[in-house]
């Protein structure tokens, strides 16, 4: 019936340039949920495991689910997937914006790209049209000037995605930039476009979405709306976003500053929300459907430097760009923002990165004639500049640090590994987990590297006690299915998280739109069947047993918060490794980190249980069976 | 003196709204601090990213008038 999906997919083969459209799968957006989850599926089947990420056997997959465009709340999510140059696993990373509905209203639900084009080319979408495109008068240019550019030649009525020169480069945390503030930042998703050569993709449509009972929907759609407009903590972020919780972060002990040598940030007043509205405000961006308006349109004016404009700094930039670089102004960790936006850099990986960079310049680990002459010191936004466009362009040593902080320390040596702050190659989010243990593991087993975004435990570490592990686990697992499901729904997760929408009734609405007979709880199934997918595909791709890649660096056991609220706190390697046991006993996985058949049974994926045990890694039986649920909802207890 | 206290997401649940959905009446002494006035209602201050009354964002050391209304805004998750 197609009901909730635009109807037909594209393959695209870049090495041919033949486009060809079939009818849009949708048992496999049932079975799969759409966005994330039908992207694992098509990596896991498609995708040789010897595949080069960036090589032409990797498949690079735009997805917009089932919910987006269809005029529910923050239904704009567009999904990104391939297997990640960064990780050597399953990727995917998404975006808000105005994308995502708009390739639906042009008549499609996802788009598939294989091979790689003989030279630069972007795809052009108008309702029936697709084309590839000559991109070279574009190649070179910044993500946000090519989107500029694109506009000016096509018309503004076009939604762009574009790479910059970082992804034409091939830098591993290569991002994919829209609407002049958005990215699909995470695994380095530009990194795999510019691997084959597409710059950028333009679409434009005016087409309907059918919708199963669109009077239900109507109706559910118009008392959210109400509600949430009255909810407390609507306006709060309308005026302020999210920069407004980098105080609190440092007060609570969580803020990483000098490349999370420490978690209090003496000038964090100099870089909080106050100043980013102060100073650099012009007006609010809301993604499409969505009337929280929590994007900030900004300026950064320094002296001696052009006046940039901007989306953000949103928390995690100001985190990982800001105390983590020790900038001193909001105006500089404005400009810093713009800069890995415009050459098309994750700004998290991108402020990792440099982070750790600064902490080998003060170690001496390099030198100024490593850096063509300048100095990488804290709070130096021209040093931050140069640097980024090392790296950008792969110049000298700046080709080191391209494949992120794990690489470089792999090459800088010294013992450098100790503070790349990443996990399985992805730099940490704007939060260090020395006291906050369920962040840290939520670090430690996120699938696509270190990441928040699969699961944030803070305030439950702050309830439960914070030099505790006792319970984490579970926690953990329970946030690594509710929360990724928005990513399979192709809509904002903050309507639920912030604004009290439940899955119930996100849940009610993909039935409203699809007439399928959905629960909450299929749909937390279905996630664990992704979570574990993605899981079996990284065992299979990597060839050792999971455990070994699930660890943080060790300064996150070796090294105490020095200073402020939390001086002196840290988990212990005993702690660490209590935390994995429990962990993989939650999941149903063994002591070395892999799934059993029993967990991969019950999901119904005894054909990646068959390929993990051909490879030697089928996790082994767990004495007394698997827990029958995997993942424990937190219960807040009194205080 | 009286305040009113608004509070959604999880911290809805510990506030234990008795006026509105989102609203809790609270009799407390002139010259607290909102950080002193959640401990004694049994809210965990660090659960509180800061507050926001009259249309503006404040810390947890803000002293509350009487009859003002202040919204607990809770951190976001991961954003």
């Amino acid at each position: 019936m197609n009901n909730g999906l635009a109807g037909t997919t594209l393959r695209i083969n870049l090495s041919t340039g033949e486009i060809h459209r079939f009818p849009t799968d949708e048992e496999l957006f049932r079975r799969w949920h759409g966005g994330r989850g039908v992207i694992a599926k098509i990596l896991y089947d498609e995708v040789p495991r010897n595949a080069d990420p960036l090589g032409p056997e990797n498949i690079f997959i735009v997805n917009v689910g089932i919910m987006s465009g269809c005029y529910i709340p923050a239904g704009s999510k567009t999904e990104f997937g391939s297997i990640s140059p960064l990780t050597n696993g399953h990727g995917d990373s998404n975006m808000g914006g105005h994308f995502g509905p708009m390739l639906k209203f042009a008549g499609y639900d996802m788009i598939i790209f294989s091979g790689v084009s003989p030279k630069p080319i972007f795809l052009y979408v108008d309702n029936d049209a697709v084309e590839l495109r000559d991109a070279s008068q574009y190649w070179g240019f910044g993500s946000l000037d090519c989107e500029e550019q694109l506009k000016k030649d096509l018309g503004e009525d076009f939604e762009i995605v574009t790479i910059g020169p970082a992804g034409e480069n091939g830098v591993l945390f290569s991002c994919i930039t829209h609407d002049f503030g958005r990215q699909a930042g995470r695994t380095g998703q530009g990194a795999v476009m510019g691997s084959k050569k597409l710059k950028a993709i333009a679409v434009r449509g005016n087409r309907s979405i059918r919708v199963h009972d669109l009077e239900s929907l109507e109706k559910q759609v118009t008392g959210i709306i109400q509600r949430t407009k009255e909810h407390p903590n609507m306006e709060p972020w309308q005026k302020y976003g999210t920069s407004f919780f980098i105080r609190w972060s440092n007060d609570n002990a969580v803020l990483p500053a000098y490349n999370f040598q420490t978690t209090y940030y003496e000038d964090v007043g100099k870089i909080d929300g106050d100043q980013l509205i102060e100073q650099c405000l012009i007006t609010h961006k809301a993604c499409f459907g969505c009337w929280m308006n929590c994007g900030k349109y900004t300026k950064a004016v320094i002296e001696g430097k052009p006046v940039v404009h901007l989306e953000g700094p949103e928390y995690e930039t100001g985190a990982t760009c800001g105390s983590n670089l020790g900038m001193k102004d909001i105006n500089h960790v404005a400009y810093i923002n713009w800069m890995l936006d415009n050459l098309g850099m994750d700004s998290m990986s991108g402020g990792g990165v440099t982070a750790f960079a600064m902490e080998c310049f003060e170690k001496k680990f390099i030198t100024k004639e490593d850096l063509e002459g300048f100095t990488l010191k804290w709070g130096s936004v021209d040093d931050v500049e140069h640097f980024l466009d090392m790296v950008a362009h792969k110049r000298g040593i700046g080709e080191w640090f391209a494949g992120g902080s794990k690489r470089a320390a792999e090459k800088i040596g010294q013992g450098s590994e100790k503070f790349a702050m990443q996990v399985k190659g992805q730099e940490m989010s704007g939060y260090d987990g020395r006291w906050a243990p369920g962040m840290l593991l939520s670090y430690m087993t996120a699938d696509i590297g270190a990441h928040h975004n699969r699961s944030w435990t803070i305030t439950v570490d702050m309830a439960e006690g914070r030099e505790s592990v006792e319970g984490r686990a579970k926690i953990v697992v329970y946030l690594q299915h509710i929360r990724p499901l928005f990513d399979t729904w192709c809509i904002c997760r903050l309507f639920w998280g912030e604004l009290d929408i439940s899955p119930e009734e996100i849940v009610e609405s993909l039935n409203h739109i699809t007439g399928w007979e959905v629960t909450v709880d299929e749909s937390l199934r279905t996630s664990e069947m992704i979570w574990n997918l993605t899981r079996c595909h990284y065992l299979e791709r990597n060839r050792e047993n999971g455990r070994l890649f699930d660890y943080p660096p060790s300064r996150s056991w070796e090294d105490k918060i020095p200073s402020g609220p939390g001086k002196g706190k840290g988990v212990t390697l005993e702690q660490v490794e209590k935390m994995l046991d429990e962990y993989y006993e939650a999941r149903g996985w063994d002591k070395n980190g892999n799934p059993t058949r029993e967990v991969l049974t019950d999901l119904g994926l005894d054909f990646a249980g068959d390929n993990l045990e051909k490879i030697g890694l089928l996790g082994k039986p767990t004495p007394g069976g698997i827990p029958p649920v995997r993942g424990e909802k937190y219960k807040p207890k009194a205080f | 003196m009286v305040i009113f206290l608004k509070a959604g997401s999880e911290l809805r649940d510990r506030l234990k709204p008795d006026i509105d959905f989102y609203t809790r009446r609270i009799e407390t002494e002139q010259g607290k601090t909102i950080k002193e006035i959640l401990a004694d209602i049994g809210i965990n201050p660090g659960l509180v990213a800061f507050i926001y009354t009259s249309g503006k964002v404040k810390g947890l050391h803000y002293i509350p008038s009487n009859g003002q209304t202040i919204t607990l805004q809770p951190p976001v998750s991961g954003g």
